[in-house]
């Protein structure tokens, strides 16, 4: 294993930020880590790569445990910042190479992997510009780019996508894909699903501070997999007609999204026949079922949406 | 290292030329308003031109402000986001804040120059053997970079820490009579040439261009005295940063 945490807990003011934490990951392996703002992600990744003691529980990396002071698990560690941790002032090569420098490396070799990154980052053709003459995406990119200079074997994004274009954050979920194919094991975070989806081969879904679920996708979904998804869109979606629905036994779950009723009905239960009537009066739209996806799994776990809390 | 951080201090070149051209055109009005005075530092004292006396002073004074070309930069790699990086390497963070302190010193002693070499040859200041007095404006300048060093991390911002240096700096050149002559007696004297490391730098390099070596020994041996207290505390004033 890459990396172990097991059973961590830690308390900011008294207040419970990780609870009874786990996380495992493999070579070469992409774990998602999926919660809401506030879940714990951001506290339980700076405590793994040291910047946070922990109240209790263990963290162990490449089989040592991690206290913040190891320098060779910290070589081996490239963390990328879920803010912009980069020099707006300075060149884009003046960054790779500081950064670069903070790791050992110097002279040619630093040389080389700085080209060698720009190439995979998409900046060789603007080393030599100011960071801050460049958009949004582009300094995200430069901000994953100074973490890999080293070839770290172990890499940590903590939401590496924030407020950036579309198509700025397909680059990176692709570079993702393509660390891991090159052995790198990589830990994602993301409060949105269809990143984590994109890029892990293993989620672990974070609440308060917990994991509530991990597995592979397939794994995930197998869990909640009795029930369906029926949604209907009405004209106006209210919250007294939801709880209406709620009071319908058969129903398990029901969310409003905007101007649809998200209901979650266990297997084999028919709930038409009950629904239609309580809707009716609303202006039903549209009726669809659909399978579940990683998005009904954490609904289900957590009884709500991931924007809710985000 | 070195060479980012080197770059990364010469590269504010608009604070630059304030703290060259602020003290440059001080020394130029107050000469003009005070021409061919002279100017007594305490009570039997020689004394010197006023333009000398001024130059000295405002040059020791902007080495005060100087000192924010290192603990800004201290306070943007470890009082923002930036220090998370910077402790997840495997970089001592002693040896960041060591070379930002470098490049601090050196650019705050090129500024010094400037400010020198202006009031020489633009104003023809009598400076005598200023040669001599470089090593206690460069010592001189050390120290404010370790003391600006030691405001920021005791104060925990950048802010607080330039309002505490931009007042120490309004205060020690008012301490020295720089702006308005102070009482000749005993107690003006003492504070003029002793009371604060500007006086003490001021004294010792009096001291170095007449040749008092009494002078000279104090002011150096007190602010070098003053500077390694500095050097000695900055281990645990990093460790405190670091946390």
């Amino acid at each position: 294993m890459v990396v172990e945490i097991r059973e961590l807990i830690k308390r900011f003011d008294g207040k419970l930020a990780l609870d009874c934490f786990n996380l495992e990951v493999g070579e070469g392996e992409v774990v998602g880590l999926l919660g809401p703002n506030g879940a714990g992600k951001t506290t339980s990744i700076r405590a793994l790569v040291g910047l946070l003691p922990v109240d209790d529980g263990t963290i162990s990396v490449f089989g040592r445990r991690q206290d913040g002071r190891d320098k060779d698990i910290k070589r081996r560690i490239g963390y990328v910042t879920q803010e912009l941790t980069i020099y707006e002032d300075m060149s884009a090569r003046d960054n790779l190479s500081f950064f670069g420098s903070l790791y050992g490396l110097a002279g040619r070799r630093l040389e080389a992997r700085i080209e060698e990154v720009a190439g995979l980052i998409g900046l060789n053709g603007r080393l030599g510009d100011r960071v801050k003459t460049f958009s949004g995406g582009m300094k995200r990119r430069l901000n994953i780019g100074c973490s890999l200079l080293h070839e770290p074997e172990l890499i940590i994004m903590d939401e590496p996508t924030v407020g950036i274009d579309p198509q700025s954050r397909n680059f990176i979920l692709e570079f993702v894909k393509s660390l891991a194919s090159g052995g790198a094991s990589v830990i994602y975070t993301s409060h949105y699903i269809d990143e984590v989806e994109a890029v892990a081969s293993r989620i672990y879904i974070m609440d308060q501070g917990h994991t509530i679920a991990s597995g592979t996708l397939p794994e995930l979904i197998a869990r909640i997999q009795g029930d369906s998804h029926i949604l209907v869109d009405v004209r106006i979606a209210a919250e007294k007609v939801r709880q209406e629905l709620l009071a319908v036994p058969e129903l398990k779950d029901v969310v409003i999204e905007e101007n649809r009723y998200h209901i979650v009905v266990p297997g084999g239960v028919s709930a038409f026949e009950k629904i239609i009537p309580i809707l009716s009066p609303q202006g039903i739209v549209n009726i669809n079922s659909k399978q579940p996806d990683l998005e009904d799994v954490f609904l289900t776990l957590t009884g709500k949406q991931l924007r809710d809390g985000a | 290292m070195f060479k980012f951080h080197l770059l990364r201090g010469l590269r504010d070149w608009a604070g630059h030329l304030i703290l060259i051209a602020v003290p440059v055109l001080l020394i130029a009005f107050f000469n003009y308003v005070f021409s061919g005075a002279q100017f007594r530092y305490g009570q039997g004292a020689n004394p010197i031109a006023f333009l000398s006396a001024l130059t000295i002073g405002f040059a020791l004074t902007f080495q005060i402000y100087g000192a924010s070309v290192s603990f800004e930069v201290i306070g943007d790699d470890f009082l923002s986001p930036k220090k998370d990086r910077l402790l997840a390497s495997p970089a001592e963070p002693r040896a960041i804040v060591s070379s930002t302190i470098v490049v601090g010193f050196i650019v705050s002693f090129l500024q010094t120059l400037a400010v020198l070499l202006f009031a020489s040859l633009a104003l023809k200041a009598e400076l005598g053997s200023i040669a001599v007095a470089l090593p206690i404006f460069a010592l001189s300048a050390a120290f404010n970079q370790l003391l600006g060093t030691a405001v920021l991390i005791l104060s925990g911002s950048v802010k607080l820490a330039n309002g505490i240096l931009t007042f120490y700096g309004a205060v020690a050149p008012m301490a020295m009579g720089l702006y308005f002559p102070l009482p000749q007696n005993g107690f003006f004297s003492f504070v003029r040439e002793y009371l604060g490391p500007m006086a003490l730098a001021n004294t010792a390099i009096l001291g170095a261009m007449e040749g008092n070596s009494f002078k000279l020994a104090v002011g150096v041996g007190s602010l070098a005295l003053l500077s390694l207290g500095l050097f000695l505390a900055l281990p645990s004033l990093i460790r405190r940063l670091a946390r």
